[in-house]
């Protein structure tokens, strides 16, 4: 509540001589079976062995506040983050890239500012909220995968952008009794190495799935089949989804990178649908990677809409197409960009005229400082501070610990500080 | 300490029907007279006002990952009703599916001081107490959703005593930090995940064997044992389906005795005659929880308008999606745990079906004699938003208003229905009750919905108008914990609400087999689907308040 951040306390940690059971932000699993060490150089993961965990626990504990690229003091580089702010007339705060007090202090700071919210994942999460809002969908978790799936369907993805995808959700025990699961995949090469691949590209996906929605319903197919593949390969494929007991049907948003995916998605989830009619089946969007579940859940919760939202004198406003971050700054239509991204260093905010404020991890590297530009360290949620994070899937937020504890403001507090420099300045 | 003067009022805990008494709030607390000498700090005069205790929902969904599916799938709904920040208060959204700042703000200008969320899924608890943390105003509490999860069905499949199962549901509401139980659709959320599409209170489960009666029977049995004060929530078998009535009676007779709420009851008291083969068996339902002392229910009032339906029972919500407006749907399988599905609704008063639905609902609350037994609830958002209560209080208390509604409805609707010949009105004191007194015994809260010393004081004053829905729709004065929050219907100043949770006595051995079926199975682990005392307070409620419970064996 509020502008203060709930800080994290102590109602987190489990660490017993420096080990610790933890949870992983740095991806949409955001698995919660982590073993890490805290050492005096750092955090080092024990298990399990995960290179995309190992490389993105081990951050520094602390960074150096930089204006135009210049070090400066910490309390400097809020103030000149509040100027900013103050003479803003339509902020963008993007990134949203921390855990949901982060998040939450994002939605007070563009409340106040007026400013437009919108995660540095927006482009994929709008292929799939374009669908969700048009028509919703039948959907499921992790574990439901896990227990119940005898038919996954990879449609554009192989899922390797979630190391322990396998390993969490297929290659593990069932609680009712041995599964005969089977894996197709609609690309390049079989998710996982298992089953079967058949090359699609992802701009043909939309065309394949309105086929199998064809054929379903007993209509008139394409008789030479759909997006590469032959009609008979689908006809077979299409029994096979049919006899599955619960099928789910897995995209990863990010990697339909083709104009208008949203109806790509739009004809999946369809099909899911139409399957329902006979058998179970259930789309497994993944996402939910840099903590864009918990940015879309909390906004929801709080304006009604998942990102995309300006804050307007006459209410929340929601521009789904008109909002996108890219759009916005290349329009000149935001002239200031906050951008938070205390993950993954490797996601930096976007070159543009206007002045840039950048919450970031401290071993983030920007090279291209303008004059006014202003970073300021943050601390990584579930290295240097607990927090909260939800998972792919929405159903499930996860407790993250802070290993590590560093001097370092949390995102959350960091934007409580511009506030409060913004009011300072002000009076 | 604050005086309030001369008002009227209706105390229904202590009897008090419109006596003009004074009222003294100290440090949030109403206290005894201090006696001619004492000091006071403020005085209000309430001459010729009404004055209840704060108003307390016990059955509406407010927070939890179904509402940010409600919420995420109509933007359409959203944009009729921007709500700018200001005051103090947060921007936000309005009607069906309300952000959650906006719901706490117009639950308190409409004179409620407490809202209970009553479907939160185990797994979804730390996302449920999220969304809760960030409505304001009210006080908050939850009820775990038992009885389509995996591992209490294989308990239960495996013959687990019934001390296993109290130990399970013990845990579940600690480790949620819930205030009861709710099942749903019991044993049918799961068996819509073998591809059942239907589930009788009699019918074997198709995996587990087990019959929905038999998980009534276990559950509310547990309840009662582990002392919670709130009876087994029931949401039965077969909603909305034509002759479930019997399913309802059926379901009533399960609970063997022991105490059982059945929630949204108007949803489940349908017949099959008439040439629509859909009918009231209004008068039925009605007469079966006059008769069973250990029955209670809320009624589920559908209101005219559009609204979105949901709830945990994606075999019924899958089945309803045809009748979606707008034309778009969610349904979820969940975790192993349950499931959630999103409908919106648009309910037509010259529908004959919907205006039959509204009949029902409003019969339930007339022939239901007791009113400590029947609540006042639309389900929200499910049979309307909880924005129409003062519209539905004006229902019960008006048979004018009431009987020239019906006059706009379907003609053979309200030729089938007899609520023109139901002459009751609603008194002032039996609204208290349904609204304050009830509720808060029915859950518990000693020091919540009385006006005797002692209790908190979350006192509301109305203006005595003969317009009762603009009388309940603008309270002059509300008060929550002593502080003034609303004045003449708005939002003076905004109040953080506390968390109400039980914690009853379990025996913890239970973890031993937990621990090893989410390590196993489940991809997280049973320590973090436990919601610790000291995160309620960081996912943003102001404090916990724990809820002894007296265990009953």
């Amino acid at each position: 509540m509020g502008t203060e951040p709930a800080l994290c306390g102590p109602f987190l940690i489990h660490g017993r001589d420096g080990v610790f059971e933890s949870c992983c932000p740095f991806c949409g699993l955001v698995c919660d079976d982590v073993r890490v060490r805290a050492e005096a150089s750092g955090v080092r993961v024990e298990r399990p062995d995960c290179a995309r965990a190992r490389g993105l626990f081990a951050v520094p504990a602390t960074g150096q506040a930089r204006i135009g690229g210049q070090p400066v003091e910490a309390i400097a580089a809020l103030r000149a983050a509040a100027a900013i702010l103050a003479q803003a007339r339509r902020p963008l705060i993007g990134g949203l890239a921390c855990d949901v007090a982060g998040q939450r202090a994002a939605l007070d700071l563009a409340e106040r500012v007026g400013g437009v919210v919108e995660h540095m994942n927006g482009a994929a999460q709008f292929r799939n909220w374009l669908a969700f809002q048009d028509g919703g969908w039948m959907t499921t978790t992790l574990s439901e995968v896990r227990n119940r799936a005898d038919l996954i369907v990879f449609a554009g993805t192989d899922a390797a952008r979630f190391p322990r995808f396998f390993e969490r959700c297929v290659d593990a025990d069932s609680q009712f009794g041995p599964l005969e699961r089977s894996v197709v995949t609609l690309g390049a090469a079989p998710a996982g190495g298992r089953g079967v691949a058949h090359a699609v590209a992802v701009a043909d996906l939309a065309a394949l799935f309105a086929d199998l929605r064809i054929r379903l319903a007993g209509g008139r197919a394409a008789p030479n089949g759909a997006g590469g593949v032959p009609a008979d390969t689908l006809d077979a494929l299409l029994a096979a989804m049919k006899a599955a007991r619960y099928g789910v049907l897995v995209w990863n948003a990010a990697e339909l990178d083709v104009p208008h995916a949203d109806l790509t998605v739009q004809a999946m989830v369809e099909l899911v649908r139409d399957l329902n009619r006979e058998t179970r089946w259930a789309g497994l969007p993944l996402g939910g990677s840099d903590g864009d579940t918990s940015a879309s859940q909390v906004c929801t919760w709080r304006t009604g809409y998942p990102l995309r939202v300006g804050f307007e004198p006459a209410g929340p406003r929601y521009e789904p197409l008109l909002f996108e971050a890219a759009r916005l700054l290349a329009a000149g239509e935001a002239d200031a960009l906050l951008w938070i991204s205390a993950f993954d260093p490797a996601r930096t905010p976007p070159e543009t005229a206007c002045p840039r404020i950048v919450l970031g991890r401290p071993d983030m590297r920007l090279d291209a400082m303008g004059p006014r530009d202003v970073f300021i360290p943050v601390a990584v949620p579930g290295v240097h501070h607990a927090g909260i994070l939800h998972r792919m899937d929405g159903v499930v937020s996860l407790p993250l610990q802070g290993p590590a504890p560093s001097a370092l403001f949390s995102a959350a507090q960091a934007l409580a500080a511009i506030q409060r420099e913004m009011t300072h300045a002000a009076a | 300490m604050l005086r309030l003067k001369g008002g009227r009022l209706y105390d229904p805990a202590h009897g008090v029907d419109g006596v003009v008494r004074d009222l003294y709030v100290d440090r949030g607390r109403l206290v005894a007279d201090p006696g001619p000498d004492a000091s006071l700090d403020g005085e209000i005069d309430l001459a010729g006002r009404v004055v209840m205790a704060g108003a307390i929902d016990l059955h509406t969904h407010i927070g939890g990952g179904k509402m940010n599916i409600a919420r995420a799938l109509l933007p359409e709904d959203h944009r009729r009703d921007p709500v700018p920040a200001g005051g103090g208060m947060h921007a936000g959204c309005g009607h069906a599916a309300p952000s959650t700042w906006t719901t706490g703000y117009r639950y308190a200008e409409m004179g409620y001081t407490a809202c209970f969320e009553p479907a939160m899924l185990p797994t979804n608890a730390r996302h449920t107490h999220l969304e809760m943390g960030d409505i304001p105003m009210v006080d908050k509490g939850a009820y775990a959703m038992l009885g389509s999860d995996d591992f209490f069905l294989r308990l239960l499949a495996a013959g687990g005593e019934q001390r296993l199962i109290n130990d399970y549901v013990g845990w579940t509401l600690h480790a949620s930090q819930a205030m009861a139980i709710k099942v749903v659709n019991p044993g049918g959320i799961s068996a819509f995940k073998f591809n059942a599409r239907s589930l009788d209170l009699d019918e074997p489960h198709p995996y587990y064997g087990v019959t929905p009666r038999k998980v009534i029977q276990v559950l509310s049995r547990a309840v009662h044992e582990l002392g919670v004060a709130h009876p087994l929530h029931v949401h039965a078998s077969n909603l909305g389906v034509p002759g479930n009535a019997d399913t309802t009676l059926a379901t009533m007779a399960a609970a063997e005795g022991l105490p059982i709420h059945l929630t949204h009851i108007q949803f489940h008291s349908y017949g099959t005659e008439g040439e629509r083969k859909f009918s009231s068996e209004a008068e039925r339902i009605a007469d079966a929880i006059n008769r069973m002392r250990n029955v209670s229910a809320d009624v589920g009032q559908i209101l005219f308008g559009q609204t979105v339906t949901a709830s945990g029972d994606t075999m019924k919500q899958y089945a309803n999606h045809r009748h979606a407006h707008p034309d778009k749907w969610v349904v979820a399988d969940m975790e192993c745990d349950a499931g959630c599905g999103v409908v919106p609704f648009r309910y037509r008063d010259k529908n004959f079906v919907n205006a039959l639905q509204w009949a029902i609902g409003l019969e339930l609350f007339l022939r239901v004699g007791d009113p400590w037994r029947i609540f006042l609830t639309t389900d929200h958002p499910n049979g309307a938003p909880f924005t129409s209560y003062p519209h539905l209080i004006r229902l019960l208390m008006d048979r004018d208003f009431r009987n020239a509604k019906l006059d706009e409805i379907h003609p053979d609707a309200a030729a089938h229905s007899q609520l023109r010949s139901l002459e009751r009105e609603y008194s002032l004191y039996e609204i208290a009750v349904m609204t304050r007194a009830a509720p808060a015994r029915s859950l518990g809260l000693a020091d919540r919905g009385h006006l005797g010393e002692g209790a908190a004081a979350d006192v509301v004053v109305y203006r005595d108008e003969a317009d009762r829905e603009a009388m309940f729709a603008r309270p002059e004065y509300v008060f929550k914990d002593g502080e003034l929050i609303v004045r003449d219907g708005r939002v003076v100043n905004v109040v953080n609400g506390a968390l109400h949770a039980v914690k009853p006595e379990y025996d913890k051995g239970i973890e031993h087999a937990l621990r090893g079926y989410f390590e196993r199975y489940m991809t997280m682990s049973m320590e973090h689907v436990k919601v610790k005392d000291d995160e309620v307070c960081a996912c943003g409620a102001s404090r916990l308040i724990p809820h002894a419970c007296g265990r009953r064996a």
